[in-house]
Formats: structure tokens, C-alpha cells, sequence
């Protein structure tokens, strides 16, 4: 598609002339969407890539990645993490106010000075190319994007990180460096190594946009308040913390977000803090919810001392969309159930797993074992066609046993808490034999001398044992 | 006779509230005459929790719900009926342990589970698609009463449930209140069965009975009910179950 675009003119009104200056024509040519990214990259982006040498994951003693990324948000709001080792920084906006790229080089250097030993820093119109350049060690500063595919062409491959498949691949072919790689044909290049290879070297030289994903802060509340006497009682307590919720409420409530888990410390005298901990099913953001549920928690705390001072820490933000409320109350005539049946339901399996909350369903089996099922905890039940049991003339009790349990027998009748009393006839349960799990059994019901109803059955085939497999209930 | 007319009017009003009758209270009838007699209002109350004290588990407990448990999930508009499944493993069932009526809920030998059955419930009447099960983790006693007190009082609260039974072996009256107020706020029928020995206990439900076995089946024994007739009722639910 070719679209036509008018230039059009701006007027410069200062001193006194009347001069026509056109705006930069490639910023608004839009002659395909490849070109916009292109044109949008050469002028408006500048990385710089941090490498840390010989950082991992948990390198012990010194400040981890994201301290190192929350400081390097004083240069530029656009701060990414490239795990494990390094930072990315975007910097086109701030150069001016730091006299140009030497001297944010200069200030980025004076910040950093603790790890200013095993770190080295480089400039580059692409996040990739910065980055690399920083782990090549040497300090590039490459501003111009005309300039960049030179500089980079002395660049070893294997600062890209690929797979070492690849790079020994390369190597044998005679493909050591960034320049060597960039001559091959792209076509035989993707299908030799794979398009994920080439897309790198892509966004490596600009010719594929590359958005790092921008590094966020994680947000938490804490706030310490010093109380002018010792208090010992929780309500005095609660209410020296309520100044500390309030800003806790109005906190949440700028960022719209909620928290899953609070933890009120109180300090003492001599003793070690108390800690309370509130942890949360859903994220909160009421105030006076939270207000009452630490109140709770308060009460049944002991405290070892009087309390000199407090203080709040919110666990990580979690975001919150309040919901509507219905005009009905739940369970009243009209009022509709789903949300809050659904919300019980993720609750429930929050807390306790999600195996742990379940419906039943009925299985066309004749087995006792065989005859129920687990199926998922919704409304919707997919009738399974099951009509009702064929054996509706014989009781069957409301609880299962998962596995039946060997009875003791004695002269020829079950024990259990005493001998077991026989109240029906017996009713011959003798399925199974295509499966493997071949069952012959004699049930019985019967009752224990506290009249308890149990289920209870005879193996059929000698030794001819007792097992209780339900009770009535 | 015109003024008694006149005056059991003006008693039906809604904003009066009478002791002995409580006569505009919602309830679910039991399904067993004799007891909806006894009961206040006539049934098990729609909102509030209940306690059912029992001297055995399985003593017929769960048979004495089971036609309140048809009516509600066969409703229009039924809400969940939320079990917390007893997680009692196989010493329960063991001779050794036969001192206490809630078997322990931990045995490392024989690790087997009570599951309700589906056909019998089936069987009796009750709606599966409104049966929601949840067991609390059975790694220790403690965190399983925790858990399926945890569960019990969400549910009650969260107004997703026509009502919710839980087996617990001791919470403590501060528990008790709280599920009695997430039971009224959520509007659901909470059902606790304790054993007997709670009987001593003061507790905040609103219901509260003792089940013993008799010789024609159970014997149904009112300990603290508003406005209903103390005193004990015999139940054949033997003969009259499926």
C-alpha cells in the first residue's frame, strides 16, 4: 500500500523570518509498516546494555538485579532486565540532561561504583547490539544507526548466547563473528539454524523492531508508627494501627490494587517482635475489613511485653477490579447465585487444592467401587444417562470406604467395638471378571453394639474373610 | 371469637416476633412429622447454623437430613449444598480407638477415605449438579479441623450455598459464632455435627440437638432451640430409608 502524504509546513515565526522549514519527510512517509518501525527506530531509541561479569541468578554479597534496576531508574523510566546478568536502559530522552552520551556513561559509572569492577557498559541504537557490546567488555559508544552494523562486525558470535549446536556449527563453517554471520544469504541462513536465529540478528542490526519487556518495581506497603506509650491491650493496639490502614487503604486505592497478605510486626522492650500475619483468599482493599480480621488476629496473639511501637508490611500487590453488587441479596427470591458459586468454588481450591474440592457423579457400574465417580466442580452436570440404580431394592449406604477394611471374625461372625449384628440377607455382588478387578462377595448389613449401620461383606472364595466397605450414616 | 380473629391478625404481622411460635420464620420441613413438631417455625431453619450432637458417626446422622437435602438441591433456584467430607482414614475404624466417637484423622498403615456415594444419594432424592464436596488436607488432625472450618465458614458466608455440613470435632465457641454470622450473612443453613460431649458446651447456634440410637431407630433429643418444644422424639429412619 502507497500512501500519499502531504508534508506539510511549519512556519517558524522567530526572528522576524518567514523561511518554509519542512518537517523531516522520513518520519511521515509511510511507505510501509516496516519502514515506520525502521524510521521510528533510527531517531527515537538509544540503549544502553549493562553486563555484570560472572553474575548467576543468587550471586551471594552483592545488590541483585532488580536493586540494580530500581537505581537505574533515575536515568531513564524505561528500564529491562536481561536475565541473568545485565540491564538495558533507554536513554534517547535523557541524554540531554546529562550532556550527552559521555556524560551518562560518566554518571552511570558514579552510580554503580560497587560494581564498577565487573561491569562494563556500552551505547547502541538496538537493545541487542548494546547489550552485546557490553558483553564484548570494550566501551562502544555507537549513536548513529549507519554506524552500527560496522562497529558490531568484530563482535564474536558467541556473545549472541545461542545454542552451542549452532555456534559450533558456524564455527565450522568458518562463521566466528557478527559480520561474517550478517553475509550470509537470510533464506539458507533461517533454514539451516532456524527463523528464531535470524529474527537475533535482526533485532540485533534493527531490522526487526525489539520491545525488552519493561522492568516494574515491585510495590509493597510499610509504614512504621512509634506509639507515645507502651500499650498492652489489643483494642489500643488496633486503634494506633488504624492511622497506618488508613494510609493502607488510600495507598490501594491510588493503585488499584489489592493484597493477598499483611504482616503487622510489634516491637518490644526487650522481647523479640511479635509477628502477625494475615494472609488473604481473595485480594482485599476494605479497610475496615482488614481493620477487623487484624483485630482477630491481634486477640489471639500473646504478647510477651508491652508494645513500644508497630508497623505494617503488605505483601506484593495484586491487581483489583471491584465487582458490582446485586440488587438482590444472595438467595433471595431473584437474586442470582453464578458469581458468588463460582468465586466459592476458586476460594475453596485456592486454599486447599484443587483436588480437594470436587462434585459426584454416578457411573453405570455394578462394583460398589465402581459405581461413583469425581467430576468437576461446576453446576453443569452432563447427564450421564444412568437411570435409576437397578438395585433399588437393596439399601446402600451414604458412605463409601475408599479401600474396604479387613474385620476380625469370630465364631463366624465380624467384630468390630464388639460382635456385629447381621440384619439383612445377604445380597451377592459378583462382577468384574473382564477388567481384572474380579469381585465375589456376599454383602450384608449389619450393626455394631453402639447402632451404627454398617455395610459389610463375605469374600465368596475361601479363606472367606470379612471387610466393612460402608457405613449407612 | 371476632376479637381472637382480630388478634391472631394482628399477631401474623411480620415486625412481631414470638417466642413459643416464631411463627414467620423460613424453614425446610424435616421430612419427619413428629420432629417438624417439635421444631420451631415447623422445620429445619433456612438461615443459621445448626448442631446436631451425635454419639456415634454414621449413627443415622445424615439419614435425618437426607429428605431436607432432596427438597433444597431439587429446587428452581438451588444453591450449592456443600459437604466437608469427614477425612477420616481407616484406624477409625479400628478397635483401638473406639474411646472417642470421631475417629482419628491420621493413620499412616491404613490411609483409606469415607466418600459419600453417589447412588445412595441418588437414591434418596438428592440433586448431584448442587453437591459440591471439599475435603481439607488430611496431613494432621489440626489442619484438617482447621480446613474444613476454614471451608465451612467461607461457604456459609459467601452466599454461593442453600447450606454446608461440616463433621468437626472440637471448634471453639469463638468459631462457632463466627460460622452462626457468616450463616446469617450468606443466608444458608450450616449444619455442625459435634460429638455428644459438646453437649456441655455453650454454643452460639440457634439449633442444637442430641441424636442417640433407640430400639425403633433414633432418638431425637432438643437441647437449645428459640421458641421450640424441648424434650425428645423417637424416629424409625431405618425402615422408611431406601
Amino acid at each position: 500500500m502507497r500512501l500519499r502524504v502531504i508534508r506539510p509546513v511549519v512556519r517558524a515565526e522567530e526572528s522576524g523570518s518567514h523561511a518554509a522549514i519542512p518537517l523531516q519527510p522520513r518520519r511521515l512517509s509511510l511507505l510501509g509498516s516496516e519502514n515506520v518501525r525502521q524510521g521510528l527506530l533510527d531517531c527515537t531509541e538509544l540503549w544502553i546494555g549493562m553486563h555484570m561479569t560472572g553474575r548467576t541468578e543468587e550471586s551471594p554479597g552483592s545488590p541483585s538485579l532488580q536493586q540494580l534496576a530500581i537505581r537505574a531508574q533515575r536515568f531513564t523510566p524505561r528500564v529491562s532486565l536481561a536475565l541473568p546478568d545485565g540491564l538495558l536502559l533507554e536513554v534517547k530522552g535523557s541524554l540531554h540532561l546529562f550532556n550527552g552520551a559521555t556524560g551518562l556513561m560518566g554518571a552511570l559509572a558514579e552510580e554503580y561504583t560497587e560494581v564498577a569492577r565487573t561491569s562494563s557498559c556500552a551505547l547502541a541504537p538496538t537493545p541487542l547490539a548494546a547489550l552485546l557490546a557490553a558483553r564484548w567488555g570494550k566501551p562502544l559508544v555507537i549513536t548513529d544507526k549507519a554506524q552500527l552494523i560496522g562497529q558490531l562486525t568484530h563482535l564474536p558470535l558467541t556473545l549472541m548466547r545461542w545454542p552451542v549446536e549452532v555456534l559450533e556449527r558456524l564455527a565450522r563453517m568458518g562463521v566466528r563473528t557478527v559480520g561474517q554471520a550478517l553475509r550470509l544469504p537470510r533464506a539458507g541462513f533461517a533454514q539451516r539454524f532456524g527463523p528464531g536465529v535470524l529474527a537475533d540478528l535482526d533485532r540485533l542490526t534493527g531490522r526487526k523492531a525489539d520491545l525488552p519487556r519493561l522492568f516494574r518495581p515491585r510495590e509493597r506497603f510499610r509504614r512504621r508508627c512509634e506509639l507515645t506509650y507502651e500499650l498492652e491491650s489489643t483494642e489500643r493496639i488496633v486503634a494506633a494501627l488504624t492511622p497506618l490502614l488508613a494510609a493502607l487503604g488510600n495507598f490501594l486505592r491510588a493503585r488499584q490494587c489489592g493484597i493477598l497478605k499483611l504482616e503487622c510486626l510489634l516491637q518490644h522492650r526487650h522481647a523479640p517482635p511479635s509477628s502477625c500475619v494475615l494472609r488473604l483468599a481473595n485480594p482485599l482493599t476494605d479497610v475496615a475489613r482488614l481493620t477487623e480480621l487484624l483485630g482477630e488476629r491481634l486477640n489471639a496473639l500473646e504478647l510477651p511485653e508491652p508494645v513500644r511501637s508497630c508497623e505494617l508490611r503488605s505483601g506484593a500487590l495484586v491487581p483489583h477490579a471491584p465487582a458490582s453488587h446485586s440488587l438482590w441479596q444472595p438467595g433471595e427470591q431473584g437474586g442470582e447465585g453464578e458469581t458468588q458459586s463460582h468465586e466459592l468454588v476458586e476460594r475453596l481450591q485456592a486454599r486447599l487444592g484443587t483436588a480437594a474440592v470436587y462434585g459426584l457423579q454416578v457411573l453405570a457400574g455394578h462394583r460398589p467401587e465402581n459405581a461413583w465417580g469425581l467430576r468437576e466442580p461446576t453446576a453443569q452436570y452432563t447427564d450421564t444417562g444412568i437411570g435409576p440404580p437397578p438395585w433399588a431394592a437393596f439399601r446402600r449406604p451414604l458412605w463409601l470406604l475408599s479401600s474396604p477394611l479387613l474385620l476380625q471374625e469370630k465364631a463366624g461372625l465380624p467384630q468390630r467395638r464388639g460382635a456385629l449384628r447381621l440384619s439383612s440377607e445377604a445380597e451377592r455382588i459378583e462382577s468384574g471378571w473382564w477388567d481384572g478387578s474380579d469381585i465375589e462377595r456376599d454383602y450384608y448389613i449389619a450393626c455394631d453394639i453402639h447402632g451404627v449401620e454398617l455395610w459389610v461383606y463375605r469374600e465368596c472364595l475361601p479363606p472367606h474373610r470379612w471387610f466393612l466397605h460402608g457405613v449407612f450414616g | 371469637m371476632p376479637v381472637m380473629d382480630e388478634l391472631s391478625r394482628l399477631l401474623e404481622h411480620p415486625a412481631i416476633w414470638r417466642g413459643v411460635s416464631a411463627a414467620r420464620m423460613e424453614v425446610l420441613p424435616t421430612g419427619f412429622r413428629a420432629l417438624d413438631e417439635r421444631l420451631p417455625g415447623g422445620g429445619w431453619p433456612r438461615t443459621g447454623l445448626i448442631e446436631i450432637l451425635v454419639s456415634r458417626f454414621g449413627i443415622g446422622e445424615l439419614s435425618l437430613l437426607l429428605p431436607a437435602l432432596a427438597a433444597l438441591t431439587r429446587r428452581p433456584m438451588a444453591r450449592w449444598c456443600l459437604w466437608a467430607v469427614p477425612a477420616f482414614p481407616g484406624s477409625s475404624f479400628s478397635p483401638q480407638t473406639s474411646e472417642s466417637p470421631f475417629p482419628p484423622a491420621q493413620d499412616s498403615v491404613h490411609h483409606c477415605l469415607l466418600e459419600p456415594f453417589a447412588p445412595a444419594l441418588v437414591a434418596h432424592g438428592i440433586a448431584l449438579e448442587r453437591v459440591l464436596m471439599v475435603r481439607a488436607p488430611v496431613s494432621s488432625p489440626r489442619a484438617h479441623s482447621r480446613g474444613t472450618l476454614w471451608a465451612l465458614e467461607q461457604s456459609l458466608g459467601s452466599g454461593a450455598c442453600d447450606m454446608a455440613m461440616a463433621w468437626a470435632r472440637g471448634p471453639r465457641a469463638r468459631e462457632i459464632r463466627r460460622l452462626q454470622l457468616a450463616a446469617e450473612r450468606g443466608r444458608a443453613l450450616g449444619v455442625l455435627f459435634r460429638p455428644l460431649r459438646a453437649a456441655t458446651e455453650a454454643s452460639y447456634a440457634i439449633l442444637r440437638m442430641k441424636l442417640e440410637s433407640a430400639a425403633s431407630g433414633l432418638r431425637v433429643t432438643l437441647l437449645k432451640s428459640r421458641g421450640g418444644v424441648r424434650g425428645s422424639v423417637e424416629l424409625t429412619l431405618r425402615t422408611s430409608g431406601n
